[in-house]
C-alpha cells in the first residue's frame, strides 16, 4: 500500500528523517512517562525506600519480591481481580453481542441507541461507582425498595462482588459492542444469506458462520476489556474500598504506594501487576492467536 | 411475510427500548438523588417528591468543586491538545512516510495502551516531587497526553489511510516540501480525524482518577473525579450523598452533550482501529 | 521546516512554563502569608479563627486555610503526600491526634520551642497533651477534643446500661418487648473500627503495644474480651445489617429514624437529632461510654485535631506564634459555639460561654432554642482519663492491620484472632509485607 518506489537516495533520506523528526514528541513523551518510570519502579523494587523514614533506605535485593509473594493478601487479591476480570468481560461478551446486534439490526432509531449506548461509555467512572454505590445503599437505595427487601449489599462479599461488576459491565459494555459491532460489519453478507438459502437457523448461521469470521475482532474486544478490567480501581476505590475482601491488585498498589509511602515494597506490587499484564497479553497472542496489529489495521 | 416484518420490527422496537432503559437508568438515578432534599435521602423511593436545588447551590458553595471544575476543564483540554498535535505529527509519517521502525512505534503505542497505570504512579509521584510538577496542571497533562497518545496515534492512522493521498502527491510535484503539503493540503482533510480522537482524548482525561487522586492534594490542580470523593458533608462525620449526586450531574452535563452531538464520531473513532483501514 | 518545528515546540514549552506558573502560587514580598492546611470545617470557625490571628499578627504575618478532605483517611494521605514532596508551602497543619508519631520521625513537623510549648500545654486536657508528644517533645499543639459517648433514650431505658453486656441484655429484652431495640455504631474497616477496639481493650486492661511502642503487647485476656464483646455486638439481633459498612454518619441517620436505643457516637449526633428528629432528640440522652468490667469505668479513645508547623516551611517563627494563636481560648470557644468541637482548655468545659451556650434549630418551621454542650459534664470525665491510641510512627500501618483483621466484626473468633491479630500489628511494626 505504501509508495516503495525507487526514489533518489537524497529524497529517502530526508523522508526518513522527517519521519523520525514527526514521531519522535509522541515517541519521547511515551517513552518518559512509561517506559523510565517501570524502569524506575525496578530499581525501587530491590530497595528498602518508605518516604516516611528519610534515613532508612538502601538494597534489600529480592526482599521485597518474597514479602510480597509469601503474603496471602496479594494472592487473595490477584484471585479477586481475576475473579472481577473474568465475570466481567464474560457478561460484557454476552451482553455486547446483544447490543451489537441490536444496533446491527436497528433500521430505525440508530441514532438514538448510539447516543444512549455512549453515555456509560462517556461518564466519569467515579460517578459511576458512586450512582450504583447509592442505588443500592439500604438507606439511599431504590433497588432494596424495588425488590421489597433489606439486604446491606456491601457487607457480604459475593453481593459487593454483585454490585462492582454490574457497575464494570454497565460501564463498559459499550466499549465492547462498538468492538464487536465493527467486526459484524466485516461479516460477509453473501456467506450469511447462502447459509440461509441451504436451510440453516439462525442459531446455526450465528455458531457456524457469522462467529468464526468475527472471531479476530471478538479476541480484540476481549484482549482489549481483560486487560482494562484488570486494572479495576476507582469503583472499587469508591464502593468498598477494598473491604469484604474486594479488594484488587491495583488497590493494594495505590495503597502501598500513595497511602503507606512504601515505595520499595508498593513498587515490587507495581512491577508484579506489570508482570500480570504481559503475561495476560502473551497468552492472548500466543495461545488464541490474537492478532493486533493486523486486526487493527497495521498492515504496511 | 409483511406479519413477519412487523413483528420484526415491533422486536427490535422492544430491543432498543431495552437498551435505552439499561444505558440511562443509573444516570436517571443520579439525577433524581441530586434534586432530592435532605430529608427525603434516605426515603429509598427512585423520584424525588419535592424536588429541589439545594444539593446544586451547596455544591457550588464548597470551595472544592469549582476549582476542580476549572483544573478538569483545563487539564482536560491541554492534555487533548497537545496530545492530539503529537499524535497527528506521528500518524502522518507513519501512514505516509517511509522510515524504519514506525511497525516498532505502532506495537509499542498497543503495549502502553494496555499499560497498567498502577505500576507507574510510585516513580510518577517521586519524580513529580523532584521536579516540582506533583500537584500541578502540568503534573496530570504528561501522564494523560501519554496514556492518550496510543489511543490517539491508532485512530488517526485508520482515518488517514483513507484520505486520497494523491492531493498529497500532486502538491508535492508542484514543489511543495513535505511538511507544506501536509499543512496545506493534508491537514484540512484530516480534520475530522483529528476531532474524533480529541473527542476520545478528552473523554480519557475527564474521566481518569487515579492519577487525580494520586499526584495532587489540593484545589491547585485536583479535578472533579477526585474533588467528588473528598466532599464534605455539613460536619466533620456526614456524608455528603446529595452533594455528591449534583457534583456528577454537573460533570456528566458535557459528556451526555458531546454524546448527543457526535455520536456518530465517537462510534467512527472506537470502531475505526478494529475495522481495517 | 526545522525552524518551524523548532518553534513548535517552543511554543509548546512556554505554555507548559506558563501553566506550572498559573499552578504554582503567587509570590509575596513583606509580611509572609501562612498556609494552614486543615479540612474544610463546615461552620466557618477555622476561617474565623485564621482572620482573627491575621489581625492580632499586626501585620507580621497573615494566615489563609487550604482545604483538606474531611475524611482523616483522606487527609492524612493528602498531606503526607505534599510533605513527602518536602512542600514548603505547608506552614501550619491540622493534625488528627493519632499522626503526632509519624509525622515527627519524618520530620514533617517541626518540634514547638520550649516557650510555645509551654504556653499551647498551658491549663490543656492531659491526654489531649499527649497525643502531641513524641518522645517527650512536643510536635503538635492540642487544638480541638472529642471522645464518644453512649447516647440513649429516655422514654426506652430509663436508666441506660454501664456495660456492653448490659446493653446486649437490654437490647434483647427490649427487642422480646417490640421497643426500639437497634445498638448503633461503627463496623466499618476504616479508622472508627480501630477507636472501638482499642477502646474496648483498654477498658478491659489491655493495651496494643508496650510501654516502648515498639512491640506488641495485647494481652491475651483483655484482647479475647475486647473481641468477644466486638463478636457479640456484631452478631447481636439489634444490631443492623449494614454493621459492616457503618461509619459515624450511618449511625446518625439510622438513630435519627427512631428505632435504636443505644448508639456509640461522637457529639455531632446532638445538633443534628434536634434539627431533623425533635421527637427522637427530646428522649435522647448521654452517657458514658460503655465498661467493660463491672466495677473499673470506661477508658475512650481520645479524638479532635492538633495544630502542627510544616517541616519545610520558611517561616517557622511565624507559623509556631500563629499556632499559639489559633490554639487560643477564644478560638476553642468560636470552635465550639460555631463548629461543635469540644475544647482541649479543661476549664472551659465548666464555662458559662459553653456550658450556657444553645443552638436556634428550625423545628417544623419555628425555631427553638437548645443547649448545645448539654453533655459536657459527661464528656469532660471522659477525657479526663481517656486513652490515647499507639504512638508509633507506624501507627498508620498498625490502624489498617487492626482494621483489617478484625473486619468483617461478625466473623471474629477470639480464640483464634488474639494470634492473628498479634502477627498482623508485629508485622506492620516492622513497616514489612502487604497489609
Amino acid at each position: 500500500m505504501t509508495a516503495t518506489a525507487k526514489r533518489t537516495t537524497g529524497r529517502a533520506r530526508s523522508e526518513r528523517r522527517l519521519g523520525w523528526m514527526l514521531c519522535a514528541p509522541a515517541v519521547t513523551v511515551m517513552l518518559l512517562v512509561t517506559a523510565y518510570p517501570i524502569v524506575y519502579a525496578l530499581y525501587l523494587s530491590l530497595q528498602r525506600y518508605d518516604l516516611r523514614f528519610p534515613d532508612d533506605h538502601g538494597f534489600v535485593g529480592l526482599d521485597n519480591y518474597q514479602a510480597v509473594l509469601s503474603n496471602g493478601v496479594w494472592w487473595q487479591d490477584l484471585i479477586n481481580t481475576l475473579v472481577i476480570t473474568a465475570a466481567s468481560v464474560i457478561v460484557e461478551l454476552i451482553l455486547g453481542f446483544a447490543l451489537a446486534f441490536v444496533m446491527y439490526r436497528a433500521f430505525f432509531g440508530r441514532a438514538v441507541v448510539r447516543s444512549a449506548i455512549l453515555v456509560p461509555y462517556g461518564i466519569i467512572t467515579v460517578v459511576a461507582a458512586f450512582a450504583w454505590r447509592f442505588a443500592f445503599d439500604p438507606t439511599t437505595g431504590f433497588v432494596n425498595g424495588l425488590t421489597n427487601s433489606d439486604r446491606s449489599w456491601f457487607t457480604e462479599q459475593w453481593s459487593s462482588y454483585v454490585v462492582i461488576i454490574s457497575t464494570e459491565v454497565w460501564k463498559t459494555t459499550p466499549f465492547m459492542s462498538l468492538l464487536l459491532l465493527a467486526g459484524f460489519m466485516l461479516v460477509p453478507q453473501d456467506a450469511v444469506r447462502a447459509a440461509r438459502v441451504d436451510g440453516a437457523s439462525a442459531w446455526q448461521r450465528l455458531w457456524k458462520i457469522i462467529i468464526p469470521l468475527m472471531k479476530p475482532a471478538i479476541l480484540v474486544a476481549v484482549l482489549f476489556r481483560t486487560l482494562d478490567a484488570f486494572r479495576i480501581f476507582d469503583t472499587i476505590y469508591v464502593q468498598t474500598r477494598g473491604a469484604q475482601n474486594t479488594e484488587s491488585v491495583s488497590i493494594i498498589g495505590y495503597q502501598t504506594l500513595i497511602s503507606r509511602l512504601n515505595l520499595g515494597l508498593g513498587s515490587a506490587v507495581s512491577v508484579l501487576i506489570f508482570a500480570c499484564v504481559l503475561i495476560i497479553a502473551f497468552v492472548f497472542v500466543k495461545g488464541f492467536g490474537a492478532n493486533l496489529a493486523q486486526q487493527r489495521g497495521e498492515n504496511p | 411475510m409483511s406479519r413477519r416484518r412487523a413483528s420484526d420490527k415491533a422486536f427490535w422496537a422492544g430491543g432498543i427500548v431495552i437498551v435505552v432503559i439499561y444505558a440511562l437508568l443509573p444516570v436517571a438515578w443520579i439525577v433524581s438523588l441530586s434534586l432530592k432534599p435532605t430529608d427525603e435521602i434516605t426515603n429509598g423511593k427512585f423520584l424525588p417528591q419535592h424536588p429541589s436545588f439545594d444539593n446544586f447551590s451547596d455544591v457550588w458553595k464548597d470551595p472544592q468543586f469549582p476549582s476542580a471544575l476549572r483544573n478538569s476543564l483545563g487539564i482536560a483540554l491541554i492534555s487533548t491538545l497537545l496530545a492530539v498535535v503529537l499524535a497527528t505529527f506521528a500518524a502522518y509519517a507513519i501512514v505516509r512516510l517511509d522510515f524504519p521502525g514506525k511497525t516498532l512505534i505502532m506495537s509499542g503505542a498497543l503495549a502502553i495502551a494496555m499499560f497498567p497505570p498502577v505500576a507507574i504512579i510510585g516513580p510518577l509521584f517521586n519524580m513529580w516531587r523532584s521536579l516540582h510538577l506533583f500537584d500541578t496542571w502540568f503534573g496530570l497533562i504528561i501522564p494523560y497526553m501519554t496514556f492518550t497518545l496510543p489511543m490517539a496515534i491508532w485512530t488517526l492512522s485508520a482515518f488517514f489511510r483513507e484520505i486520497p493521498w494523491d492531493l498529497d502527491k500532486a502538491a508535492r510535484v508542484d514543489g511543495a516540501t513535505p511538511f507544506q503539503a501536509f499543512r496545506k493540503v493534508i491537514a484540512p482533510l484530516a480534520a475530522p480525524g483529528m476531532f474524533t480522537s480529541a473527542i476520545l482524548v478528552f473523554i480519557f482525561a475527564w474521566n481518569d482518577f487515579l492519577f487525580a487522586t494520586a499526584l495532587t492534594s489540593t484545589n491547585r490542580a485536583r479535578t472533579v473525579p477526585a474533588a467528588i470523593t473528598f466532599f464534605t458533608g455539613s460536619s466533620q462525620f456526614d456524608f455528603p450523598t446529595g452533594q455528591i449526586a449534583a457534583a456528577s450531574v454537573i460533570v456528566t452535563i458535557p459528556i451526555i452533550v458531546m454524546v448527543l452531538l457526535f455520536q456518530r464520531r465517537i462510534v467512527a473513532g472506537l470502531t475505526s482501529g478494529a475495522v481495517k483501514g | 521546516m526545522t525552524r518551524r518545528a523548532l518553534a513548535a515546540a517552543a511554543a509548546g514549552c512556554v505554555l507548559a512554563g506558563l501553566l506550572t506558573a498559573c499552578g504554582g502560587g503567587g509570590g509575596e514580598e513583606s509580611a509572609p502569608v501562612l498556609h494552614w492546611y486543615v479540612y474544610n470545617e463546615p461552620s466557618g470557625a477555622f476561617r474565623t479563627a485564621a482572620k482573627r490571628c491575621t489581625k492580632a499578627a499586626d501585620g507580621a504575618y497573615s494566615i489563609v486555610t487550604v482545604d483538606l478532605p474531611n475524611n482523616a483517611d483522606e487527609q492524612r494521605e493528602q498531606l503526607v503526600r505534599r510533605l513527602a514532596a518536602r512542600d514548603g508551602d505547608i506552614d501550619i497543619l491540622g493534625m488528627d491526634v493519632i499522626w503526632t508519631a509519624e509525622f515527627a520521625e519524618a520530620e514533617w513537623v517541626k518540634p514547638f520551642p520550649d516557650d510555645e510549648a509551654k504556653e499551647v500545654t498551658d491549663g490543656r486536657l492531659e491526654p489531649a497533651i499527649k497525643t502531641g508528644t513524641y518522645e517527650d517533645r512536643l510536635y503538635a499543639a492540642p487544638f480541638n477534643s472529642n471522645a464518644e459517648m453512649l447516647w440513649y433514650r429516655e422514654d426506652v431505658t430509663p436508666k441506660p446500661p454501664a456495660t456492653w453486656d448490659g446493653i446486649l441484655d437490654q437490647a434483647a429484652e427490649l427487642r422480646a418487648a417490640g421497643e426500639p431495640d437497634q445498638i448503633l455504631g461503627q463496623g466499618q474497616r476504616y479508622e472508627g473500627l480501630v477507636v472501638w477496639f482499642t477502646s474496648l481493650l483498654e477498658s478491659a486492661g489491655g493495651h496494643v503495644l508496650d510501654e516502648s511502642g515498639t512491640k506488641v503487647s495485647l494481652e491475651t485476656g483483655p484482647t479475647r474480651k475486647a473481641l468477644q464483646i466486638m463478636r457479640d455486638i456484631s452478631r447481636s439481633p439489634s444490631t443492623p445489617d449494614n454493621f459492616a459498612t457503618a461509619r459515624e454518619d450511618d449511625g446518625r441517620l439510622a438513630w435519627e429514624t427512631g428505632d435504636a436505643a443505644f448508639m456509640t457516637n461522637y457529639s455531632f449526633v446532638w445538633p443534628s437529632a434536634n434539627e431533623n428528629a425533635p421527637a427522637v432528640a427530646e428522649q435522647m440522652r448521654w452517657a458514658r461510654f460503655p465498661a467493660v468490667r463491672e466495677d473499673v469505668p470506661s477508658k475512650v479513645a481520645i479524638g479532635g485535631f492538633n495544630l502542627g508547623v510544616g517541616g519545610y516551611t520558611d517561616h517557622p517563627d511565624e507559623a509556631f506564634d500563629a499556632v499559639s494563636c489559633l490554639v487560643g481560648e477564644e478560638n476553642q470557644i468560636t470552635n465550639a459555639t460555631d463548629g461543635g468541637l469540644l475544647p482541649v482548655t479543661e476549664a472551659l468545659y465548666d464555662d458559662p460561654k459553653l456550658t450556657e451556650a444553645t443552638t436556634e434549630v428550625e423545628v417544623d418551621g419555628k425555631q427553638v432554642e437548645v443547649r448545645s454542650f448539654p453533655y459536657a459534664d459527661v464528656i469532660k470525665d471522659e477525657l479526663a482519663d481517656a486513652i490515647v491510641r499507639p504512638q508509633t510512627p507506624y501507627y498508620n500501618d498498625v490502624a489498617l492491620a487492626i482494621a483489617r483483621t478484625l473486619h468483617p466484626t461478625k466473623g471474629i473468633d477470639p480464640e483464634r484472632d488474639v494470634e492473628r491479630l498479634r502477627e498482623a500489628i508485629g508485622r506492620a511494626l516492622k513497616g514489612e509485607g502487604l497489609l
